[in-house]
């Protein structure tokens, strides 16, 4: 009976290391090894930070200061949500921005892929070099996973 | 993280030793004699219930060439079958510790490491079916990256020295070769149905397949057929595979989406 005791006490113990095998989400971030699929880390590690691959960061050219922004798209802290999730893009009518839960028809991401049918240069503009695609995937599941603001 | 792999192994490795020979257990059927329904520790990526006796040990070859065989007849002919093209080869090694309790160590060519206990928890002689638990963690790059470990059991039925079935209900996780941060799934249920026939005295028909219920399921299901031959302490298998998955989280990704099939063979020896 202890010996079934040991065993199941190793199982569970088990069960419970097995459970926590992930592949390392930095690795996929590359040049952005914080990036996480959250807004604030997007805004903080995409939108305004150029990156150690020397991709230029967004507000570069998105932003209101000192400057119109780009395309009408205001990348700056406080009002890049609202600018980007249910907003419509200026370039293509019809498109938004950021539709929560569909990256693929969320024009922030053809941009940023250069995909077929965008309007103007794929972002950022002075690329290449571009987000790298696991940059993209992590923007990606952002979005399919609602765009919340979080 | 990187010590993860090692705590389960350790853990896994000495919870079948603590688990330890429980006397009446021992003293249930000889595993040392030759089971003429189960006459394997595999199906043909899949486990048996096959108990190995303890300090002895067997070995395996498995070897899944790469060409598929739906070309043109003649193409497929010319590279006889496969067998001129590249293989993902593997090799296995496999320990008896205790009474109804097993460890191995499988490596394939593509520098997967599989490490695998499994131990006999209810034998066919006490209810309708042999039970058996079975744990094994794997990881690529010579298990530096990218660990999967798989949770299951193996139940099974023998039917006099003609049939053996086998259900195998197994959990595998982080299957999905992408941070669970950004996938829907990274682990897969699946539940393996296997079967070997014997058609002669030391012929015999073999059959797997590996539907997944749920979780992370990219590909189709893979799914083998085989013909063995089983001679002394030898069994030599030829098998025809739609994908070439011979450890647990290669069988749960599944087969390419091409449904091509190709030509493999397993050869295994025991040591007693």
């Amino acid at each position: 009976m202890l010996h079934r005791l040991h065993f199941a006490t190793a199982l569970v113990c088990a069960s419970v290391c097995l459970s926590a095998c992930d592949e390392k989400l930095s690795s996929l971030g590359g040049p952005t090894p914080n990036l996480e699929p959250t807004f604030a880390s997007i805004q903080r590690d995409v939108f305004e930070t150029t990156d150690s691959s020397g991709r230029t960061s967004c507000v570069t050219c998105h932003t209101n200061t000192g400057r119109a922004p780009s395309a009408g798209l205001n990348l700056n802290h406080d009002t890049a949500y609202d600018q980007l999730v249910n907003a419509a893009a200026v370039e293509r009518a019809g498109a938004k921005r950021v539709a929560p839960g569909d990256s693929a028809n969320s024009y922030l991401l053809q941009k940023l892929v250069g995909a077929a049918g965008i309007v103007g240069r794929r972002m950022p503009q002075n690329g290449p070099p571009y987000l790298s695609d696991g940059q993209i995937l992590i923007i990606q599941r952002w979005i399919d996973t609602g765009a919340p603001r979080n | 993280m990187t010590r993860l792999p090692w705590i389960c192994t350790a853990l896994l490795v000495f919870g079948t030793l603590l688990a330890g020979p429980s006397p009446a257990r021992a003293q249930d059927d000889d595993a040392a004699a030759l089971r003429l329904a189960e006459p394997d520790f595999t199906l043909i990526a899949l486990p048996t219930s096959l108990r190995l006796p303890p300090l002895k040990s067997a070995f395996r070859v498995t070897h899944r060439f790469t060409r598929p065989l739906n070309d043109d007849f003649g193409d497929v002919a010319s590279d006889l079958f496969g067998l001129d093209t590249g293989a993902t080869i593997g090799l296995e090694y496999r320990f008896g510790v205790i009474p109804n309790g097993q460890i191995g160590f499988y490596r394939t060519s593509n520098k997967t490491i599989e490490l695998f206990s499994q131990y006999r928890v209810l034998p066919q002689s006490r209810s309708l079916v042999d039970v058996s638990a079975y744990f094994s963690i794997e990881g690529t790059n010579n298990f530096k990256d990218s660990y999967s470990p798989t949770v299951g059991a193996i139940v099974s039925r023998t039917f006099g020295d003609l049939v053996a079935v086998y259900v195998e209900p197994m959990w595998v996780n982080n299957t999905n070769q992408l941070p669970k941060a950004v996938v829907d799934h990274n682990d897969t249920f699946m539940v393996g149905f296997g079967a070997r026939v014997r058609v002669r005295p030391s012929v015999y028909l073999v059959a797997e397949a590996a539907p997944r219920p749920s979780g992370y399921k990219p590909g189709i299901t893979q799914g083998s057929f085989a013909i063995e031959k089983r001679a002394g302490g030898h069994s030599f298998q030829l098998n025809f595979s739609n994908s070439f998955g011979t450890t647990m989280a290669q069988i749960a990704r599944g087969g390419p989406v091409d449904k091509d099939w190709f030509l493999g063979f397993n050869i295994s020896r025991k040591f007693y």
